[in-house]
């Protein structure tokens, strides 16, 4: 049962990595993704990481999605059209066919690594410990082993920040976007 | 990791080997800080420099407490006098990179207070690179050190050039980094942690290595670092990048990220099976045939400068496979590593620094033709230049030599004999490009006709970065013996 419903979901996701590349409107790819993010959370659940499917959603799907919609919309991207349409434009050039010959020649190679995996290397986990799908083990995981870059990954947030308004922020008002190779 | 575990996680010997990325952290927050304060543009150099000076001082102070190489965190960081110079080598490189860009940027250039907080962040994640003994930690290090870097490779926005090179780091780091968290994750999969450790022992190094998940892992990990040093053959990016970016953010990316990236390369050598030694040699002497011969095409210094770069990142890695040899010393490797990236981030940043003071006297461009006569118009930044390109190309009584001779007898000493003698040749055809600049400089005049800029007086702030690299440069030449005890 938990076997079909991964393949299933597997399904759904790869559907819906596929629909984020060939959707015709932006938006079209925005609930292609939201496919995915859902599809995934549920695989989380299936392994057993509640939190982390909870995180997925949450995050993904309600923050950074809404986020992708609400910049599309204020870019106003033109004629969107309300339906759901593909476009399999992208794929006939003969640089997208090589790539994705590669691609999937690489993917064949991590099948075939996978399925000659072993896992006698690794270690059996200490029982006493909280384990770490549960959140408790999560916690102390983040804030135990992981607390070093935990908290760097706050300053990688802060910084991000600067980078992106430094970029993005316009200089001065009349402000035009670099056309020439050199303004006066 | 139990609760109580918590308690002693940050220790007396975690917090020396954190003092160097909080007193960077808090620099940061303090420049970011200056934005809103009133005379904040006073204050923000101080604060950058102070900032820069506490952490040097904790390397320094690790370096003269003489405390062994130890783990820290649940052996997630390293802490130890080889990560105190590593310090000391990035915010060297910091510090020239801050210094140079003080007066290339036009005078009401907008967001300057964001550029020092950019700069000022690379460091502490070249530190955790250095550092780190976990992947986690690394790969946190490692977007710490990119993603400013990519905002600062694009900050001329007012130029095409500039706005493109940010535009290509950006896709493929991103790209690159994504190798790594897939290499990571495949490695997770078959050892269950994330840490090098399990690397230590050999038997279990020998059963990891044996499953070919765990090699494509590795193999991934490792090109996602080959990427940021620029090696063969994910090293095309490297030209447009470089001379697109503003000059002290490439002077930084030259120097910086390539130490952190085999800083950590070195730490995680027992990752890489033994038998790649060779291939690995190989990489490396290709590499640096691409690196030459892209440069001797050149008319464009920067451009070439930055082809040069590719070449000095293959010389050390011919360094790294002469230490692919089982023994825990790494046959020195270390050291010579670390000799070279300091001489190199001295040489490097002082020819970048220069390149960009006379970048704004020559109106944005850096070709050789603009630096003909440059010896009778300039004679002191001529004489420095001069020294860096010497330094650069391994001429002795500088510290460009004794690197290169150090990291080349890394690998005859693990015997890898022809491809030390390839590379020694191919540091000859170097030469060919690094002498060309100072034959513009000296013996041609320019073109009739040619505009010949007008002199400013030379920054403060440059002169002194200058002269100081200089004297690195010298002093790694002439006495060596008092750096390698350092270390």
């Amino acid at each position: 049962m938990t076997n079909i419903l991964f393949y299933v979901l597997a399904i759904v996701a790869l559907l819906g990595a596929a629909g984020v590349v060939l959707a015709k409107s932006p938006m079209g790819s925005v609930v292609s993704l939201l496919g995915t993010f859902f599809a995934l959370a549920v695989i989380y659940l299936l392994a057993g990481f509640q939190f982390l499917a909870g995180a997925q959603i949450l995050v993904y799907a309600g923050a950074i999605l809404v986020l992708f919609l609400f910049v599309i919309m204020l870019l106003n991207l033109g004629a969107m059209g309300s339906k759901f349409e593909l476009s399999f434009a992208p794929l006939q050039s003969t640089r997208a066919r090589i790539a994705g010959c590669i691609a999937l020649a690489l993917a064949l190679v991590g099948l075939v690594a996978a399925q000659r995996a072993s896992f006698a290397a690794v270690p059996e986990r200490d029982a006493s410990a909280p384990a770490i799908d549960s959140m408790e083990g999560l916690a102390l995981e983040l804030f135990g082993r992981y607390s070093l870059p935990f908290q760097a990954t706050s300053l990688l947030l802060l910084v991000t920040m600067v980078g992106v308004i430094a970029l993005a922020k316009r200089q001065r008002s009349g402000d035009e976007p670099a056309k020439g190779e050199e303004r006066p | 990791m139990n609760p109580q575990d918590l308690l002693t996680l940050f220790d007396a010997a975690a917090m020396t080997a954190l003092a160097p990325l909080i007193a960077l952290a808090l620099g940061t927050l303090a420049v970011l800080a200056c934005g809103i304060i009133p005379g904040g543009s006073v204050v923000r150099p101080i604060a950058f420099l102070a900032s820069l000076a506490a952490a040097a001082a904790y390397c320094v102070k690790t370096l003269v407490d003489g405390a062994p190489a130890t783990l820290v965190l649940d052996g997630t960081f390293q802490s130890g006098p080889t990560t105190a110079v590593w310090g000391l080598v990035f915010i060297a490189s910091t510090l020239f990179a801050w210094l140079y860009s003080a007066h290339y940027y036009e005078e009401d250039a907008p967001f300057k207070g964001e550029h020092d907080v950019l700069m000022l962040a690379t460091p502490i994640g070249m530190m955790l690179m250095a550092g780190a003994h976990d992947l986690l930690v690394f790969f946190i290090g490692l977007e710490l050190l990119s993603i400013p870097l990519y905002s600062l490779a694009a900050f001329r926005r007012d130029r095409i050039r500039s706005i493109e090179a940010g535009l290509k780091y950006f896709l493929l780091g991103a790209f690159a980094a994504a190798c790594f968290l897939y290499g990571a994750a495949l490695l997770y999969a078959t050892t269950g942690s994330l840490s090098l450790d399990v690397f230590a022992d050999p038997t279990r190094r020998a059963v990891i290595l044996d499953q070919p998940l765990a090699l494509v892992g590795v193999a991934l990990i490792a090109s996602s670092v080959f990427f940021k040093v620029s090696v063969f053959p994910f090293h095309l990016w490297v030209p447009d990048v470089y001379e697109g970016s503003p000059t002290p953010v490439t002077a930084l990316m030259e120097t910086g990220t390539k130490a952190a990236a085999f800083a950590f390369l070195l730490n995680a050598l027992a990752m890489l099976p033994n038998s790649t030694a060779g291939s690995i040699a190989l990489i490396a002497v290709i590499t640096m045939a691409a690196g030459n011969f892209g440069a001797l095409a050149q008319t464009d210094v920067k451009r070439m400068l930055a082809y040069s770069g590719i070449a000095h990142a293959g010389t050390l890695l011919l360094g790294v496979a002469g230490s692919l040899n089982g023994d825990p010393a790494r046959g020195g490797a270390i050291e010579a590593a670390l000799y070279y990236m300091a001489a190199y981030v001295a040489t490097a940043g002082g020819a970048f620094g220069l390149l960009a003071l006379l970048e704004r006297e020559n109106k944005g461009t850096t070709t050789l033709e603009s630096l003909k006569g440059l010896a009778q118009r300039r004679p002191v930044v001529a004489a420095a230049l001069t020294l860096f390109m010497l330094s650069l190309g391994g001429i002795p009584a500088t510290g460009g030599f004794l690197g290169k001779y150090l990291v080349f007898s890394v690998a005859v000493r693990a015997e890898l004999i022809p491809y030390a003698i390839l590379g020694v040749l191919l540091s000859v055809v170097a030469l060919g490009y690094y002498l060309r600049v100072i034959i513009a400089m000296y013996m041609q005049s320019p073109a009739e006709g040619s505009v010949v800029p007008e002199s400013r007086p030379t920054p403060f702030a440059t002169t002194l970065a200058s002269v100081v690299c200089a004297a690195l440069v010298i002093g790694l030449g002439i006495l060596p013996r008092w750096f390698l005890e350092v270390m």
